[in-house]
């Protein structure tokens, strides 16, 4: 990256204007920056940062309506905190919210979400509204304050997952959901393909589970390969099955999930989650990779992963959204080049990869993303008339654009 | 005597050769060039608005699709894509000199894949045969528009058509993993995938709910969900559509996600007690149709508490469906209502704008006031549950009042608006409400949207004319741009 000058820090939707008017007249190639955790995809070649983190706080906040406004560089754990006060929330839980303070505009940029995007979606179910400023300048609006609307052309949905690289996301609309009045999870021990049949069937008998989560910590030391081996054969990962609703309902879903899934379930506690969560974000030093794939592709991806990690001596964990077709692999240790023959054979099976944290120098070992989506011509397209200077975040989606 | 509206949208170069090129890529009995059987063809569910196309392609594949667009883009012929026909805002409207590609050919239903909770379709599929499909897995497709008997998925892609259930279940954009899709080139590609991981931004996202704008879906991958365990229904009465109103407001501020609240006024139980076995009463000002699902100890609890919310908001009377085929009286009814109006009317029109729902009571009485002044009957059967209303404005065509109504219409969508909600929660803006989009939108974000236009189609064929105010539409100078009401409340900025 080049040395970065200026640092534009603006506090509301005029000062990010202002900003982006300024930068264009003077040619810079900007970098945007919410708390500055994610680090997904390429690495961006910038003359200047859009720093959003002061551009915080709600803007309306109505709870009969269901639905909150807030500036983008608020921290989605902190309006969890404000709706928490009236019995509602924002229906995304990516880790990163609570691990690292990811703000609102970071998470729909990322793309980013969590275990309850089994039920829920992702964040570009929740948004309903957003504002966005573009690379010159020009501040436009899309959706509404209401849940339901066609009028127009949605862009908050263009701007998910555009890593910045289509403008800056100002001030976004959410709809809220009202908490429930009981929650509760089933754990069960077992591996993933078992995991999955069982999800399957709690899903077909009706119990209507607000998350399907499958997760696994692999072995780690010496001897990886056989522990891995034997691993499998034990009862290794955890079934994680969440239900919403009235305290007598999720008891008796709860209890009727157990019957059905055996002997190896007990009740699930809150810090199943927060192992999960972990796994998702991990810590300096680790890889962690998100990927893509039908449901029932699960099995065969953790075959892949529990073969690669032996063949290359890494420490490989990994937490699934079953019925999302979402994964998130976590490697760690072992040295950059052996965690690029993982990511690469993976995304060589699995084209829909994303590297959401780089171990250090796994960036000179590895392009920043795999083989590009059938529709990367209209992605470029799309890009081309937003910003056809490509000063928004350039190299962030290299080599693809 | 009728009288249409011809809306003039003319294709910018017509060449001689392309029709013979197009019955030599399809065969010429997939082409229609007959004025008589065009005719069929000129409109949509809006049928005040008509344009007679050039001709009408009707494809079998996508392959054929690609092909008739390929005619279009080498001779610069718009083309609209047409599904059923069902849209209520003139979205399948065709452009003069331009033509109509059918997709009631592609009716296919690829694959049902009850592991991955999926099924793959071709677009000209009806809705209602996709949960006909999954049935026998025990699962369904969740949207569920009135219309779904007839109307396709091509379509409720293209308008992200909603549905009575939509309150808990969402609306078609949350409901499609993957949709592939013929560009305006003719060049096919496919947007989504098999997971919700994807890495870039969302073109299925935003592709979904552009009205046929850009590109034309011929292969659809839609989500299925497991029938809810527990089904219970109630209509509840209430003296005033004010009440009706509250209660809605008060059921959702409780923290109740029923899975559907819908509303008919007094004029629209008229209408619906003329037509069908009715289960609504006669002389009651307003009826709310509350239907929970789900595990059945969660809806038992939550079904009681919003008998009790409806009480305490007044209701003066509940029928609770005591099995399924009282059930199915009362959604017979709710969804036959449209076309019931027919009954009591000769014409109407149908808006479908949306408010917040702490909102609902306030904006219904506005709405009656408007309607007195006017000297028109409107009827209101709606999604009470997301704020999303269907004002009928009731008119004679005979009796001189069409200009009177459609004024009034507009106004109504207008003043959804003006409230803090939408012109339009489902049916999409089209020909009908392109106008009006200035109402809501700024300059900067309809050009702003344009630029997602001219990434799709930079020659501007596919479906011209719609969504977005044109000169040639709404006159030189679109509608002022007034203040959107939550900006001069500070909620929102413009710059
Ligand atoms: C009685 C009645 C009740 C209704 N109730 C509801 C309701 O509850 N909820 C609701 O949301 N809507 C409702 N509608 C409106 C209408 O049924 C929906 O908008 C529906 O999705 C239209 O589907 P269609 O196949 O008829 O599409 P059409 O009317 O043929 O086309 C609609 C739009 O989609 C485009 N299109 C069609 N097929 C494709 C394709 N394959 N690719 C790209 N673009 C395409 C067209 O160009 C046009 O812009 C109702 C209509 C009626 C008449």
């Amino acid at each position: 990256m080049s040395a970065i000058v200026t640092t534009y820090r603006p506090a509301d939707l005029a000062e990010l204007r202002d900003a982006l008017t300024e930068s264009a007249r003077a040619g810079q190639r900007l970098a945007v920056a919410g708390t500055g955790t994610a680090q997904w995809g390429g690495l961006v070649d910038a003359d200047a940062v859009v720093d959003t983190t002061a551009m915080t706080g709600l803007i309306s906040y109505n709870p009969t309506d269901m639905t909150v406004a807030v500036r983008a560089g608020t921290r989605l754990a902190d309006l969890q905190e404000v709706l928490a006060e009236h019995r509602q929330w924002v229906a995304l839980d990516p880790a990163r919210a609570t691990a690292e303070g990811g703000t609102v505009g970071g998470i729909v940029a990322t793309a980013d979400a969590g275990p309850s995007r089994h039920q829920f979606g992702g964040s570009r179910d929740s948004v309903i509204g957003m504002t966005v400023v573009l690379a010159d300048g020009t501040v436009a609006r899309s959706g509404g304050h209401v849940i339901k609307n066609v009028a127009g052309y949605d862009l908050a949905k263009l701007f998910h997952g555009c890593l910045g690289t289509l403008g800056v996301v100002a001030e976004v609309v959410l709809r809220v959901h009202p908490r429930p009045a009981a929650t509760a999870t089933l754990a069960v021990a077992c591996p993933a393909r078992e995991a999955f049949t069982l999800g399957g069937r709690l899903i077909a008998e009706s119990l209507e589970p607000a998350a399907v989560e499958w997760t696994c910590t692999r072995p780690r030391g010496p001897g990886l390969a056989q522990r891995a081996e034997a691993a499998r054969e034990q009862r290794d990962g955890t079934l994680l099955v969440r239900f919403d609703g009235t305290t007598n309902g999720v008891a008796d879903r709860l209890r009727r999930a157990r019957a059905l899934a055996g002997e190896h379930a007990a009740e699930g506690t809150p810090e199943h989650w927060q192992k999960a969560g972990r796994l998702a974000v991990g810590a300096p030093g680790d890889t962690v990779l998100r990927l893509g794939t039908a449901p029932d592709q699960v099995a065969q991806l953790v075959m892949d992963v529990d073969r690669l990690a032996a063949t290359h001596a890494v420490d490989a964990a990994m937490t699934s959204t079953l019925f999302a077709g979402v994964h998130t692999v976590r490697l760690r240790d072992a040295p950059a080049a052996a965690h690029a023959a993982v990511v690469e054979s993976l995304r060589m099976a699995h084209s829909a990869a994303t590297v959401c944290r780089w171990a250090p120098d796994l960036r000179n070992e590895l392009a920043p993303w795999g083989d590009p989506p059938p529709a990367v011509s209209l992605l470029r397209a799309v890009k081309r008339r937003f910003d056809p200077d490509d000063r928004l975040c350039p190299g962030r989606f290299a080599p693809w654009f | 005597m009728v009288i249409f509206r011809i809306v003039e949208m003319t294709s910018r170069a017509v060449g001689t050769s392309w029709p013979a090129e197009l019955a030599a890529v399809l065969g010429p009995d997939s082409v229609i060039t007959d004025p008589a059987r065009l005719r069929t063809y000129e409109c949509d569910g809006l049928t005040g608005y008509r344009v007679v196309p050039a001709a009408v392609a009707l494809p079998r594949s996508t392959e054929e699709v690609a092909a008739a667009v390929g005619v279009c883009a080498r001779h610069g012929i718009s083309f609209v894509a047409r599904g059923a026909g069902t849209g209520l805002s003139g979205g399948a409207l065709p452009v003069a000199d331009g033509i109509v590609i059918s997709l009631q050919r592609l009716r296919r239903i690829l694959h049902v894949d009850p592991v991955n909770l999926r099924a793959v379709v071709e677009p000209g599929v009806t809705n209602l045969d996709i949960s006909r499909a999954a049935a026998s897995h025990g699962l369904y497709y969740a949207p569920d528009p009135s219309s779904q008997q007839v109307c396709t998925i091509g379509g409720n892609v293209a308008e992200n058509s909603g549905g009575a259930h939509c309150l808990k279940y969402g609306f078609t954009v949350n409901h499609v993993l993957a949709a592939e899709v013929v560009l305006a080139d003719g060049t096919v590609t496919t947007l989504g995938g098999q997971s919700q991981h994807l890495p870039g931004f969302d073109l299925l996202g935003a592709f979904v709910g552009s009205e046929g704008t850009l590109g034309i879906v011929t292969q659809v991958t839609v989500r299925l969900l497991a029938k809810p365990a527990q089904v219970r229904t109630m209509v509840a009465d209430f003296a005033t559509v004010a009440a009706a109103g509250d209660a809605v407001t008060a059921i959702v501020a409780a923290g109740i996600v029923p899975a559907a609240v819908e509303m008919l006024d007094n004029l629209a139980i008229q209408a619906v007690g003329a037509s069908t076995r009715s289960v609504y009463t006669a002389d009651t000002a307003a009826a709310l149709v509350v239907e929970l699902d789900g595990p059945p100890d969660d809806v038992a609890e939550l079904f009681d508490d919003v008998q009790r919310i409806c009480r305490d908001q007044g209701s003066t009377k509940i029928m609770v469906a005591a099995d399924a085929e009282e059930r199915a009286l009362i959604w017979q009814g709710r969804k036959a209502a449209f076309a019931a109006v027919g009954r009591i009317s000769p014409n109407y029109f149908v808006q479908d704008g949306v408010v917040p729902r702490g909102r609902l009571a306030e904006v219904l009485g506005r709405i009656a006031a408007m309607a007195d002044e006017a000297g028109i009957r409107v009827a209101n059967v709606f999604h009470a549950g997301d704020g999303n209303l269907h004002p009928l404005v009731l008119y004679s065509e005979a009796d001189g009042e069409h200009d009177r109504a459609e004024r009034l219409s507009t106004e109504i969508a207008e003043l959804c608006v003006e409230l803090g909600g939408s012109l339009s929660g489902e049916h999409g803006i089209g020909a009908d409400k392109a106008c009006s989009m200035p109402r809501m939108f700024g300059e900067d974000d309809l050009a702003t949207m344009l630029r997602l236009r001219e990434a799709f189609d930079p020659a501007g064929l596919c479906n011209p004319g719609k969504v977005f105010p044109t000169p040639r539409l709404c006159g030189e100078r679109p509608g002022p741009y007034r203040p959107h009401p939550l900006e001069t409340a500070g909620v929102i900025e413009r710059l």
